[in-house]
């Protein structure tokens, strides 16, 4: 698919304006009713999902020369994807494939930004999006007891992600995850310095051809491995092997697990028994790729039917963020002995964005804290003393924040929680 | 033409350079539907800012033109030479007045905001049909009549005081704000103008800026929040409310129809009432077009002719009981047939949030084609309003059997305002935008409905605006367009406020 595949989703924008706020049937009150990072930061109608479409539009038919103000527009955007949302609730139309594929187009026409050019390099040259040598990827599992799937078999592999093996404060997540899955008794590896990053977020950023060079690499090594499983805490790397691979028919029959969904499996089947107390108070931060846009990917092929009505043979059924992984991590902190679990307003399908996700943490940090805080502002207006979340990049982004403008709010990733309790 | 540096220099000063463009990129998203781009587009914060910018295109002789929400078109430029003021980042709820039933919003305050802080207090909003996504300032634009409309009346009713920014650049404020610097009054202690600032269907961008206003707001003997389940798009609330009742009633002909909307209007026992066809119903329901279709054909062989929503709001048990016992009785002396879908507990409680929180107009009027147009009656007698709209339903149908509009059923929806103190009607049309025939529909059905209302003297319709209607209606009706001109003259005096959408000053 190419940007002109998506012409009449774009063309069917009516400019209504709902893909700026969380659907209009939750709406709770004013305070947190905005789901749009970049519109609510940048306010120019442009920024939004509808401006977007516009944008593609005026692409195509090569009304816009390529300019540092289309590329600072087509970049302040985390592709969190709740515009998409919020405007399917109402409307038969793809927002954000479109947007993705103005990125994409970018990049191949040779319009691309310095930031975001260095994390490809890194990429191409070391397998990771996250500044770090190969050599070192594996560091973050030394003392551990577990197997190298590059040389032993194992029936789950365990893909830590590249913020988890540069970042050696998540290494502690990672330590637990396997930890626990051993707990359990499960049959768990890993690839070591021989992992390589995922490619979702290349592909975030446009650089599609990255995402199917690392999609390959990949899924011959798991092959290799004959693993049959592969679990990862990352939410970008969960949408990547779970969505994106399967979206470009690279996904084979791999099964792909969010740990929270894999750890809320075991405690239901009794393997894993939290018994001891975590007496806090937190609230959960879902993840926009492992929430509205971890839904399975759904395969179509078809053209509409001539008519008045949008309609398609055969029928295509959008993917809408009815099917992300929102109880899971919930179920999860819910087993955890003395934990209360409290909501923010905006959650789930139209949870707003930590900020770190689409390169922005890359291109426009100060943005990407902006709206990280915005987050923490609402965490805090709960009452909970922590937010937790489900994915390294969140949690990097929101700990950033903080240690930047400051709050006594504390971070955990649900691992962290069911570890403690267990 | 682009704007001169001095002209841009002084707009940037006022707003910031953030908080200006006029970066081609930028520019475009705001002619996504019409074509003609504005020269710079400017994000004021406050009436000051407004009041700064207005007075600068007076003093450079730029026009200016201001747009909230902006779903509707008439917020986009209409040609060359005009800067483009953007009032989103206006978006305060500046008071709820829980003693005297008003509040005052600033432009960017959508309907869902207001009602959802409305009812944590125990009161209500009436929401424009078309929808909770659009500015909940009460002459944001067009007429302001919607879903509640029969229980919380409408647009020019609602408004209460006001603050406006005229062409020339001054500060008016309105009703009792003028006098007493409170919101309680449109029209007193102090200027009134609610005659020149409204029209019949608001100037539409085309006679200054309207930066605060209050609109008067109703009783919600609902829940603080409706506690929704699922995730989108199925949502529906975990329970009715107590008191609470959904039904749509079909008829066997237009005249018992209307007949029984007037009979629950003399009776105040709608919360809502709106004559929707069983495809805007069928719409409302689906969650994509597939459905749409299937819940069509399904409701179109349940009904046994056009028909009504009611949704009823008890404030008590006994009143709840009175309110169902009158509904049963209209039904019955009208031969009013419940659409079983709608009352079937799955369903009732979506469509009802749907409807109260007015979520769905947008898969009603646009999700078939991303496009839509029709014919908009006035706001009169609503039985008069009635035969109006109704009378274009066989144009309607000639145009569907030529395969020019989705056949989606040629009942015109009819309400009723204020408990049938004034009824409205529209007739809407939906068609593929990629068809050279179905484009030219709009323009017949317009036709047809000017023909319509000026022969069969039905007043002034909803879709009147800009120079060639208002000309066209004008002469029938006591040369109107003739003052309205002289209004526009008037108020401004370097035609600095773009008027395409209301009325020029072109003699």
């Amino acid at each position: 698919m190419a940007l002109e595949d998506y012409r009449s989703d774009m063309e069917m924008c009516c400019r209504c304006s709902i893909c700026k706020f969380v659907p209009l049937e939750k709406l709770k009150e004013i305070q947190h009713s905005y789901v749009c990072p970049s519109i609510a930061r940048y306010n120019f109608h442009t920024y939004a999902g509808g401006g977007r479409m516009g944008m593609g539009i005026a692409m195509l038919e090569k009304e816009l020369e390529y300019d540092g103000k289309l590329l600072e527009v087509v970049y302040n955007c985390q592709m969190c994807g709740a515009c998409d949302i919020s405007c399917k609730y109402a409307m038969d139309m793809e927002v954000l494939e479109p947007i993705n594929e103005i990125r994409i187009k970018c990049v191949e026409d040779g319009h691309t930004v310095p930031a975001l050019d260095g994390v490809i390099n890194s990429l191409r040259k070391q397998g990771t999006m996250v500044p770090g040598a190969k050599a070192r990827r594996g560091e973050w599992a030394k003392g551990l007891d577990v197997k190298d799937i590059t040389r032993q078999k194992a029936k789950v592999i365990y893909h830590a992600g590249c913020r988890v093996c540069y970042d050696e404060d998540m290494w502690r997540v990672a330590k637990a995850t396997v930890t626990l899955l051993h707990k359990a008794g499960i049959d768990v590896g890993i690839a070591g310095e021989n992992e390589s990053c995922c490619g979702g977020r290349a592909y975030q950023m446009g650089y599609k051809e990255e995402l199917l060079n690392q999609a390959k690499q990949n899924m011959e090594l798991i092959k290799k491995s004959g693993a049959e499983i592969l679990v990862t805490g990352c939410a970008d790397c969960y949408c990547a092997f779970k969505v994106l691979y399967d979206k470009f028919g690279l996904k084979d029959d791999l099964e792909v697990l969010h740990t929270t969904e894999y750890l809320a499996r075991l405690i239901k089947e009794g393997k894993l028994k939290p018994t001891k107390k975590v007496e806090t108070k937190v609230t959960y931060h879902d993840p926009c790729h492992l929430g509205r846009l971890g839904e399975p990917y759904i395969h179509w092929e078809g053209k509409p039917v001539p008519g008045h009505i949008r309609i398609f043979g055969p029928p295509k059924e959008f993917r809408r963020g009815t099917y992300g992984i929102y109880e899971p991590p919930r179920d999860v902190l819910k087993s955890v002995p003395g934990l209360e679990l409290v909501e923010m307003d905006r959650i789930k399908e139209y949870a707003w964005c930590c900020g770190a996700g689409g390169g922005v943490k890359e291109t426009n940090p100060e943005f990407a804290r902006w709206t990280a805080r915005e987050r923490i502002d609402e965490a805090e207006s709960t009452g909970a003393e922590a937010i937790v979340t489900a994915c390294p990049g969140c949690e990097r982004n929101f700990k950033d924040t903080i240690k930047e403008n400051g709050s006594s709010l504390k971070v955990y990733d649900v691992v962290e929680l069911l570890e403690k309790a267990t | 033409m682009t704007l001169k540096r001095e002209i841009y220099k002084a707009l940037e000063d006022v707003v910031g350079p953030e908080n200006i463009s006029e970066a081609p990129l930028i520019l475009g998203s705001y002619a996504q539907r019409t074509r003609p781009r504005f020269e710079a587009v400017t994000l004021p914060q406050n009436t000051g800012e407004v009041q700064a910018i207005v007075r600068l295109c007076n003093r450079f002789k730029v026009q200016f033109k201001a747009s909230s929400s902006g779903w509707g078109a008439y917020g986009d430029a209409g040609g060359p030479g005009v800067v483009k003021l953007d009032l989103r980042r206006m978006n305060r709820i500046l008071e709820i007045n829980e003693k005297n039933m008003y509040a005052v919003v600033e432009p960017y305050v959508i309907y869902a905001q207001l009602q959802a802080e409305l009812m944590k207090r125990g009161l209500n909003c009436n929401i424009t049909g078309a929808g909770s996504n659009c500015s909940a300032l009460p002459l944001a634009a067009h007429q302001g009549i919607g879903h509640l409309s029969v229980s919380g009346s409408y647009g020019e009713r609602n408004q209460l005081a006001l603050e406006w920014v005229t062409p020339d650049g001054e500060i008016v404020r309105l009703g009792s704000l003028g006098s007493l610097g409170q919101w309680w009054c449109g029209d007193g202690p102090g200027p009134s103008l609610r005659g020149i600032i409204r029209g019949n269907v608001m100037p539409l961008g085309g006679l200054g800026v309207y930066t605060k206003a209050a609109q008067k707001v109703y009783h919600w003997p609902g829940p603080s929040t409706f506690a929704i389940e699922g995730v989108s798009p199925h949502y529906n609330p975990s329970q009715i409310p107590p008191g609470f009742m959904i039904r749509y009633v079909s008829f066997p002909s237009s005249d018992k129809l209307s007949q029984a909307a007037h009979k629950v209007g003399a009776s105040e026992i709608g919360f809502i009432l709106m004559g929707f066809n069983p495809a805007m119903m069928a719409s409302n329901m689906a969650t994509n077009n597939n459905e749409d279709r299937a819940y069509f054909k399904q409701f179109t062989d349940l009904v046994q002719g056009p028909g009504f929503l009611i949704i009823m709001a008890g404030n008590s048990p006994s009143d709840t009981e009175y309110k169902k016992k009158v509904l049963q009785q209209i039904m019955d002396e009208y031969s009013g047939k419940s659409l079983e879908p709608v009352e079937d507990p799955k369903n009732a409680g979506g469509f009802m949030w749907r409807f109260i929180r007015v979520t769905s107009s947008i898969r009603e009027v646009a999700r078939a084609s991303g496009i839509f147009a029709g014919q908009v009656g006035g706001t009169d007698v609503f039985y008069l309003m009635h035969q109006y709209i109704l009378r274009s339903s066989p144009l309607k149908e000639r145009l569907i059997n030529e395969g020019r509009l989705l056949a989606d059923g040629t009942d015109p929806f009819v309400q009723l305002v204020e408990h049938g103190h004034a009824g409205h009607g529209e007739l809407l049309i939906r068609f593929n935008k990629q068809d050279p025939e179905a484009m030219k529909a709009p323009a017949e059905v317009g036709m047809f409905a000017n023909k319509t209302a000026i022969e069969g003297h039905f007043g002034v319709p909803g879709h009147v605006w800009g120079d060639a209607a208002h000309d066209q209606y004008g002469p029938h009706t006591s040369n109107y367009h003739l003052w309205l001109r002289k209004i526009k003259k008037t108020y401004d005096p370097n035609a600095a406020s773009e008027a395409t959408n209301y009325i020029t000053v072109n003699d």
